[in-house]
């Protein structure tokens, strides 16, 4: 019987435990087992094999029961997530249902999740833009939540590891607020993104139009074809899962390749209730797991742990991770565990015509959406009266000039119509939040989800900040699209909550203090630091790059360091 | 309505197999499409079949009823309509029927060609017009049914592969394509 338990602690015994498969998890996955070492992998959800399990990926819109539609009630069931602008009848299998998953809104949060092998990956809008030094020493500058520990140079090398390996496509466009990559071929401009990148070259001081940078194989590389993944086909089905492999997720890259090693074992179903701390050794030893099928109890033990939830799960393993030394939640003696949360600003948009550039068109379909604003206000010093600022996206289109009007002969003519109508334009808003105590995540006190561990309360806001941003780009936006002789301007705001940008970040901040942060410039908790924290969790501010390409970064960056450490001994 | 019934409903129909009602004693008779939320009798489902026809009728193409439309539009009001659209619905298909009984002085679908035509660009007309009120609901019906007929024509196999020709995998992106080329 000894002798059996012996086994089984070795058997559930790994190199390193990585809590979450998705997009920083499949990237510690991949680095542990390229580094030699055994890596259990922790997945909550179910699992989601590339192209073996995209069950609608090749689907034409007339093989979906509603022709894409979502059914009333589902849309009922799940208002939450129905509002996501991807939860279609393609892709609602990947998204975790309302009632799967309950948790408190203190404040109205739209908490969007995908819980399966490649999380949010599957999932995502694969734009992937670098963080500047304008932004790492963004709270310093500006005063308000504390410095980050780590400046552009740190992670530099490793935003050029993790784009060869994922592709990233983009042009070498030289802005110092958005650095250059390795970049895949961009997916160009048509003629009315580049009438305005134009525009704005010669009208308007640092302000510019670039193709969007983004996770899809233009032209792949042979580390990419290694990876069995393909060139991109332009089909813009990617939240079905790609066929081909065009978009980078964990499903079709990091995860296969980690599991490739033979030194990956992928644990799905697995819920993670807590790290296990150990007093005596001053260390965490592993995790406590509920099966999500037969709801048991299960230990695994690693001398390090990378916890990759996604943000806000993240934020709940450390709070529910309680011990003696730590009562209020694994690391935190500063106290500032699942507080200064903050996500992105995307409350509002503008659309317009243009009547130019009749003789153009597009043919075939932009997988990176058009053209990407980088932030320009107050990026050099303080110019508004709001703190910080917000990137655009920026596309134009022409659209058939089909109709429903008439019946009949009439109608059917209508909808044939092959005529083009005139160039319509958009721009939506993604502005940088700040950080505050009072925007904070929390064990609920009572409430308790399905695998017995609390609920998540959630109370997030925007603030006056937030509305002073949102007020500037309308007016900024308005302006420009005037000048550049758009018509019809309609700028709009919304009064969505906060996580349908699902850029939530923050809750276990990095920082040089141990009070006043969670994280050093490591990742490793300041407390108890064979545990890493390296995906949204872990983000000082937010910026208004989307965020996915940097938690790539940190996480190879911080796997190469823990790494490091297992060799010099520090983690045995 | 679950997929095997709209098949067996849509083998059903297309095969002119709608002898069926006779054995039943109600006057109206139940509907053959087997609906789970929306509740309608024989004579509404005719109505309704007769409506998405006369919207889009076979002419050198296939129609509503070559298609199934028909079926499209009571699956799509029975499964992704809110509660509310199909009390609307039904409201309005009441009055509906109503209106095509004055003016036509015969039930809807018992129409030629030309009556059904001429009553529809009535509601058509109206349809247009800012002051009418749509106090039985007759316009918001109407436009159920034409709104339902046209997103499941333009999204049925034979719109996106012989008329405007979707593609599944596009294999390119022009990004300055000439105008000239796309409207040819």
């Amino acid at each position: 019987m000894a002798n059996l338990n012996i086994d089984s602690i070795k058997e559930r015994t790994f190199d390193a435990i990585v809590i979450g498969s998705g997009m920083s998890g499949g990237w510690a996955a991949k680095e542990f087992t390229g580094k030699g070492l055994k890596a259990l992998v922790l997945e909550r959800g179910r699992d989601v094999k590339h192209l073996k399990d995209y069950p609608t990926t090749n689907l034409y819109p007339w093989e979906f029961p509603h022709h894409g539609v979502v059914p009333d009630a589902v849309q009922k069931a799940n208002p939450i997530v129905n509002r996501c602008y991807a939860f279609g009848e393609d892709a609602m299998h990947f998204f975790v249902k309302d009632a799967e998953h309950p948790y408190v809104q203190e404040k109205p949060f739209d908490w969007i999740r995908g819980y399966q092998t490649g999380g949010k990956s599957l999932l995502w809008a694969r734009q992937t833009q670098r963080w500047s030094d304008f932004d790492f020493e963004g709270p310093e500058r500006d005063g308000f939540a504390v410095d980050w520990p780590i400046r552009y140079a740190d992670i530099a090398p490793w935003y050029s590891y993790v784009e060869k390996f994922a592709g990233i496509s983009g042009n070498r466009d030289g802005l110092a607020e958005l650095p250059d990559g390795e970049f895949l071929p961009a997916f160009p401009l048509n003629a009315v993104e580049t009438y305005f990148s134009n525009h704005l070259k010669k009208n308007y001081k640092g302000r510019h139009v670039i193709s969007a940078r983004c996770a899809h194989l233009s032209k792949p590389n042979q580390i990419h074809l290694d990876q069995g993944r393909g060139q991109c086909q332009e089909r813009t089905l990617c939240q079905r899962g790609c066929p081909f492999g065009g978009y980078f997720s964990a499903n079709s890259s990091t995860i296969p390749w980690a599991l490739k090693t033979g030194l990956c074992t992928l644990r799905p179903h697995s819920v993670v209730e807590s790290i296990i701390y150990d007093d005596k050794k001053g260390k965490a030893t592993g995790v406590r797991v509920i099966d999500a099928q037969t709801k048991e109890a299960i230990e695994y033990y690693a001398p390090v742990i990378f916890v990759n939830a996604a943000a806000l799960n993240s934020n709940l393993i450390l709070l529910n991770s309680r011990s003696s030394r730590f009562p209020n939640g694994l690391g935190n003696d500063s106290g500032t565990l699942g507080k200064y949360v903050a996500f992105h600003n995307y409350s509002a948009h503008i659309n317009a015509e243009y009547d130019g550039a009749k003789e153009w068109t597009t043919d075939g379909r932009n997988p990176a959406g058009g053209g990407y604003i980088p932030r320009f206000r107050n990026l050099h010093k303080q110019e508004t009266n709001y703190l910080r600022g917000y990137a655009a996206g920026l596309y134009a289109y022409r659209g058939r000039m089909q109709s429903g009007e008439g019946i009949g002969e009439d109608l059917k003519k209508n909808l044939v119509n092959k005529e083009l109508g005139g160039w319509q334009v958009g721009s939506h808003m993604m502005g940088e939040t700040i950080p505050k105590e009072s925007n904070y995540v929390a064990l609920d006190k009572s409430l308790k989800d399905p695998w017995g561990i609390p609920q998540l309360k959630i109370s997030v806001d925007y603030d006056d900040n937030d509305e002073k941003m949102k007020k500037d780009y309308i007016e900024q936006m308005t302006e420009m699209f005037t000048s550049a002789g758009f018509k019809n301007i309609r700028p709009g705001t919304d009064h969505r909550a906060p996580g349908l940008d699902i850029h939530e970040m923050g809750g276990v901040r990095m920082g040089k203090d141990p009070k006043t942060s969670m994280l050093d410039k490591w990742h490793r908790l300041h407390a108890c630091p064979n545990v890493y924290v390296t995906d949204g969790a872990s983000m000082t501010s937010t910026s208004c790059q989307n965020p996915s390409l940097t938690y790539m970064a940190f996480t190879a960056r911080a796997v190469d360091h823990a790494v490091g450490e297992m060799k010099k001994g520090n983690l045995s | 309505m679950n997929r095997r019934a709209a098949i067996r409903n849509m083998a059903l129909i297309l095969g002119g197999a709608i002898v069926l009602p006779s054995c039943l004693h109600d006057d109206k008779g139940k509907a053959i499409v087997e609906l789970e939320r929306l509740k309608i009798d024989a004579e509404q489902e005719k109505l309704v079949n007769s409506l998405t026809q006369t919207i889009l009728p076979k002419t050198d193409t296939p129609g509503a009823a070559e298609l199934g439309i028909n079926l499209f539009v009571f699956k799509m009001m029975d499964d992704c309509a809110s509660k509310e659209q199909q009390a609307d619905f039904i409201t309005g298909l009441k009055t509906f029927a109503d209106e095509a009984k004055n003016q036509m002085n015969k039930a809807f679908a018992d129409g030629t060609d030309q009556e059904r035509t001429a009553f529809v660009q009535s509601v058509e007309k109206q349809s247009t017009d800012k002051n009418f009120k749509d106090d039985g609901k007759l316009m918001a019906f109407y436009q159920m049914v034409k709104g339902q007929t046209i997103f499941g024509y333009t999204t049925s196999k034979f719109f996106m592969t012989k008329q405007v020709v979707y593609e599944l995998v596009p294999g390119r992106y022009n990004a300055m394509y000439p105008a000239s080329k796309a409207t040819a």
